[in-house]
């Protein structure tokens, strides 16, 4: 029901630049999640759609209207915004309802009024029966739900939640990540999602940012970004996966560190490359790409981690749980390749590792 | 394992056996001590220390007669000593019908005796009585007649009992002038005294337990009880121990007692019954604690319900039915509440402005409002006295100008309760301040942005989420200003005791400097104080700490500050002028001050300006010596201190040892305490009535700035320590190191800061006392807060500015070093 319209955000706080020419269009009853590392901008980029933090030159945009830009600044309650925040902010001197009917209660709707609406909401984040209860008697995700109740009566346009969930443990994690996403699609809001999590943002975004040192490496779907992502850091960031340096020639890439051995390239580029496969895009076969000895195993139940030793190299493949039995370590093996990315070995990589590792 | 077994159950046999051991020793001991007490009470005399007395006295007489008398009397003539010994025993006989009106009992008691005896008797009867009773030998005299040497004294002596015997011998030069125009008994007693004083200076303390004694024991039947008791040497050795310091045993009983059952506690929570330290230096702080801090303070209680030994309302009753105490109770109260709401609702407001919004220079107000509560209230009390004095007051000044007045004086006086209350709030609500900013600073930011999102407007959301979020804070925040400046000394009897605006901490100090009959009164108005502060310091600590909100969040995020806007200049005018108004202008005053020479005129009229102040103030002798006092107690009780700091922040924090909470528990009790309740505490049981004499020492000031500012080293140590993880110190003893060596390579280094500020928060507020050492100093051990006092009352008041700007100085250096050390952070 809103649209954010970010153009050339730029956020420093003194000489460190957190956020840097951000440009943005989050669409009507869309589900964006601001994805990245911590310490990469996101919450601050949510901070300032919120109006929490005013950006240090560019406009936001709310439905077409400027709120923060230039000299015009609109303060974050007349915004009409709900948000989430990491630690929920449950008022602990208020109890679920007071809690949860706050905005209204501000905007003086009538008390009956205020009380269906409350018994909506918490119906909505399956609370009823918690109305009279203080935070202090509730768990962690009790508050948070309370927390998205408050954040959703009073109908907001737009919903903002930062890393709602990284405080939950991971069974709970689970279920309100496919709640957030229901209630979402029901109501049909705007919903701003910021997390760390890959998991959290492929399961449910329409379309991801995944932003790196104050800059959006790549926005699309789920699937545009694992799949095709556009560089080293995208293809790291999300899902699994090993960086080989080759080198691209004559329809084939040449790994040296895999003792010379190559797998066919179709593709443009040529010359030095890092390509980037995914475990489980490598599997075993009878007469594969790369030969190598198996190293070693790990049975994780669903999936079989093994690593292969090509050449000098440990090469990582993740297969169905059912093939370890048939292999033994030490024996010779061939991989096959299914997919991989190729990209130009611009030195982006070590920088990468470098920061990351 | 299994063969180690039998060894650890006889050593916990051993170990159990021992305790009761203690137990009973103590238990031994106490009744030891109560039965002396009985005894004394059977005795009917009004003191212990008068059996002391006599029992001194007793032995003093008997070794004069012996070693003394008895060879010189036969070196007189037959006739003389018989002469003598009539005449002792009608003057004894004349003594004791003056002591006891009418009575026959004397001669009795002298008939019992043989002759040899009831000479000896009469000799010791006499000798007591007249000291008691008879004129005196004054000082000069006493000098003259003990400068003799000691042949000379030997014919002195000689002729002075001469000169009893036969009234017609010839006196020596040195007693003419002594025995004047006395006559008869009174000459003959002065002679026998002076008699007693060539003796030398041995019978100086004799004189001294004399006055003990009569100062004791006033009743005449106790007197005569006392008299019969040394003349028949009726006071053994074993009366003396038992009586005399049955209060001293009750105390080692109970001690001795209570430790071995503490223990015991202690060891059977572990059930190993083996001796762990750490449990011996839980005891050792407890007791320092228990001796020095909780027996006064439960002799005071005891003193004001059981004033003469049994149950008694009178000394509270005293407390509303006597008019000056009264007032003293009810203008301390208002007082104390004025102070709380008007500190209050300054502090809140500031530590929101400086904490939460984009208030121009927040941090360096931030700064200022904290140092204020470093400053000695008593200079404030002396800015603001030359500020608003009625007649030359600056303010008053200006405003009669201003406004066209008549030369009376006004409009303003300090002089009065509305007074007191100003300056007590312009000096204590940076304790709320510093509370609530605290309290502020702990608070979840977001639980704030929430309430803005929700569509609250700033000014909304301070009244629905970070004021009622902070309450518990609030309160806390109100009681700490409520009891400090119930508490306070200084202003009060700055501004309060010259228009005769009493408090009941004032009216302490005065009932004390009355002596003996003024302890009564003293006592109650300190329970009073002392219950008031136990009640509210339970309140805050107990009640409210549980309702306390805990919202840390788990990330740092910097607070968005609130937008004041067009607000955001004229609130920091606002905050600026509030700064200068209470810290810029007294303190500029105290520096103008100290330069001046006519103190009604201003510094920077021409001629009116001089460093003489300064120059004569540090040059004294008394200042120097009174500025090395301060810094040498102040330095013993902070270092003490820290290390009693750091051994309860490792007991506290690193251990799980049961009883570690019992210390803690008594140095929070400790500094709640006003101070003057614990300096009179220490004053009644510190003079030698428990077998400790320390008054008039260093040490009794010493130990009563540790009582009252231990706690502060101790939060500051502690809350260093819990912010580091045990895992650092695990990790270091898992690569090898020693516990010693993790402690000073490890945790050391990490909290040095904070063990460096908490010796600091010991020795400021110990180096400028007041309240305590009003009560506590001795010529020897004036401190310079006291000095200060001094001057400001008795001498110059420029050059006590001088001195307190001294003191300023110091401690906004002091100030300085702890900004630094501790970034700020430091708790009350």
């Amino acid at each position: 029901m809103a649209t954010v319209n970010i153009q050339n955000v730029t956020k420093a706080f003194g000489d460190n630049v957190v956020l840097r020419e951000f440009s943005a269009t989050f669409r009507d009853g869309e589900f964006i999640t601001l994805l990245g590392p911590s310490g990469c901008g996101k919450t601050t980029m949510l901070r300032i759609i919120a109006g929490f933090e005013k950006p240090t030159s560019g406009e936001v945009f709310i439905d077409g209207t400027l709120v923060s830009g230039g000299k015009t600044f609109i303060p974050p309650e007349k915004r009409g915004i709900g948000m989430v925040f990491q630690s929920y902010a449950v008022w602990p001197h208020m109890n679920v309802f007071d809690n949860v009917a706050y905005p209204l209660t501000i905007r003086h709707v009538p008390r009956a009024e205020i009380r269906t609406s409350v018994e909506r909401v918490l119906g909505i984040v399956h609370l009823s029966r918690y109305a009279d209860r203080f935070p202090s008697q509730l768990s962690g995700g009790q508050q948070q739900r309370v927390a998205l109740a408050r954040a959703l009566i009073a109908e907001p346009k737009l919903l903002l939640l930062d890393e709602p969930l990284s405080n939950l443990d991971a069974k709970l994690r689970e279920s309100m990540r496919f709640e957030i996403k229901e209630i979402q699609r029901r109501l049909g809001i705007t919903v701003v999602y910021v997390t760390h999590d890959q998991t959290e943002a492929m399961t449910m975004s329409d379309r991801i940012f995944l932003i790196n040192r104050g800059e959006i490496q790549q926005c699309g779907t789920p699937q545009e970004i694992y799949n095709n992502p556009v560089n080293q850091f995208v293809a790291d960031f999300l899902g699994k996966v090993d960086f080989f340096k080759g080198e691209a020639k004559d329809g084939r890439i040449v790994f040296p560190a895999m003792g010379g051995q190559s797998i066919p390239y179709a593709g443009p580029r040529t010359g030095k490359v890092d390509v980037a496969i995914r475990p489980e895009n490598l599997f075993f076969a009878e007469d594969g790409v790369l030969q190598g000895v198996l190293e070693t195993q790990y049975y994780l139940g669903d999936v079989d981690d093994c690593r292969v030793r090509v050449g000098d190299t440990l090469v990582r493949v993740i297969t169905n749980g059912y093939d370890h039995q048939s292999l033994r370590d030490g024996q010779a093996v061939s991989l096959g390749v299914r997919d991989f990315m190729v990209f130009e070995d611009d030195g982006l990589l070590e920088q990468m590792l470098e920061i990351n590792t | 394992m299994q063969s180690s077994l039998p060894s650890r159950n006889r050593s916990a046999l051993a170990g159990k056996l021992l305790l009761l051991g203690f137990f009973l020793l103590g238990l031994w001991i106490v009744f030891y001590g109560l039965r002396g007490m009985r005894e004394y009470a059977a005795s009917g005399f009004s003191s212990e220390t008068a059996y002391q007395a006599i029992y001194h006295l007793h032995r003093e007489t008997e070794t004069a007669w012996n070693r003394k008398l008895s060879p010189q009397l036969k070196a007189l003539s037959g006739e003389d000593q018989l002469r003598l010994q009539e005449l002792t025993e009608q003057l004894a006989s004349s003594a004791w019908e003056k002591q006891k009106k009418g009575g026959a009992a004397l001669a009795d008691l002298l008939a019992e005796e043989d002759e040899d005896e009831r000479e000896a008797l009469a000799q010791k009867l006499l000798y007591a009585a007249y000291l008691v009773n008879g004129p005196k030998v004054s000082t000069a005299n006493r000098k003259a007649v003990t400068a003799l040497s000691g042949d000379e004294a030997g014919a002195f002596r000689l002729q002075l009992l001469r000169c009893l015997c036969d009234e017609s011998a010839e006196l020596p030069p040195t007693a003419q002038k002594l025995a004047g125009d006395l006559s008869g008994e009174e000459r003959a007693a002065m002679l026998m005294q002076t008699w007693y004083v060539s003796n030398g200076s041995a019978d100086s303390g004799i004189t001294e337990q004399v006055n003990t004694l009569k100062k004791t024991v006033r009743d005449k039947s106790a007197q005569l009880d006392a008299f019969r008791m040394i003349a028949r040497g009726e006071v053994s050795v074993t009366d003396q121990l038992v009586v005399g310091h049955s209060r001293t045993a009750i105390l080692i009983g109970v001690i001795i007692a209570f430790n071995a059952l503490l223990l015991a506690v202690l060891m059977a929570g572990d059930r190993t019954w083996q001796l762990d330290v750490k449990w011996l230096i839980i005891l050792l702080i407890v007791d320092f604690l228990l001796l020095f801090q909780l027996m006064p303070l439960v002799y005071m209680l005891v003193k004001a319900f059981f004033p003469e030994g049994s149950f008694s309302l009178e000394t509270i009753r005293r407390l509303h039915t006597y008019p000056l105490n009264l007032d003293a109770v009810k203008n301390t109260l208002i007082a104390a509440s004025a102070t709380m709401v008007f500190g209050t609702l300054l502090a809140f407001p500031l530590a929101w402005l400086v904490g939460r919004t984009n208030l121009y220079g927040r941090k360096f107000f931030r700064a200022l409002f904290v140092l204020t509560y470093m400053v000695p209230p008593y200079v404030g009390a002396m800015a603001w006295l030359r500020l608003l004095n009625p007649n030359v007051g600056t303010v008053n000044q200006w405003l009669r100008a201003l406004l066209r007045l008549s030369d009376a004086p006004g409009p303003l006086n300090v002089y009065s309760l509305p007074g007191m209350i100003w300056v007590l709030t312009s000096f204590y609500y940076p304790y709320a301040f510093i509370t609530i900013s605290r309290a502020m600073e702990k608070m979840d930011p977001s639980l704030e942005e929430a309430s803005r999102v929700s569509g609250a407007s700033p000014l909304k959301t301070v009244f629905t989420v970070t004021l009622p979020m902070m309450l518990p804070s609030l309160i806390s925040g109100a009681l700490l200003v409520f009891v400090s400046a119930m508490s306070c000394y200084g202003i009060p009897s700055i501004i309060g005791s010259p228009g005769r605006v009493h408090t009941v901490t004032t009216r302490i100090v005065e009932y004390v400097s009355l002596g003996q009959q003024g302890l009564n009164d003293a006592t109650g108005m300190a329970v009073f104080l002392m219950l008031l502060a136990v009640i509210i310091l339970f309140l805050s600590d107990v009640v409210l700490a549980k309702r306390q909100y805990i919202t840390v969040s788990g990330k740092s995020v910097q607070p968005a500050l609130v937008e004041l806007r067009r607000w955001r200049v004229p609130l920091t005018v606002l905050v600026s002028l509030f700064a200068v108004i209470v810290i810029l202008i007294p303190f500029t005053t105290i520096l103008l001050t100290s330069f001046k020479i006519d103190v009604g005129k201003s510094a920077l009229q021409a001629g009116n300006f001089t460093l003489n102040n300064w120059k004569t103030v540090f040059g004294r002798v008394e200042t120097v010596n009174s500025l090395k006092n301060s810094f040498v107690f102040a330095s013993v009780a902070a270092t003490v201190g820290i290390v009693i700091a750091c051994t309860m922040s490792y007991l506290l924090q690193r251990t799980r040892i049961r009883g570690r909470k019992v210390p803690d528990f008594l140095i929070t009790l400790g500094s709640g305490t006003p101070s003057v309740v614990i300096a009179l505490g220490l004053i009644m049981t510190m003079k030698g009535n428990f077998g400790i004499n320390i008054y008039n020492t260093a040490y009794i000031m010493i130990i009563a700035y540790l009582i009252k500012y231990l706690m502060m080293g101790m939060r500051t140590v502690v809350s260093a320590m819990s912010q580091i993880h045990v895992s650092l110190e695990e990790s270091s003893q898992v690569s090898g190191a020693s516990w010693t060596r993790t402690m000073f390579r490890i945790t050391g280094p990490l909290i040095f800061p904070s063990i460096a500020a908490g010796w600091f928060l010991i020795f400021i507020p110990s180096f400028y006392e007041l309240s305590m050492t009003t009560l506590l100093y001795s010529s020897t051990t004036k401190t310079i807060g006291f000095q200060l006092y001094e001057y400001w009352t008795f001498t110059s008041q420029p050059m006590s500015c001088a001195m307190a700007f001294g003191i300023l100085l110091i401690v906004m250096l002091i100030n300085f070093i702890l900004h630094r050390l501790t970034k700020g952070e430091f708790s009350i």
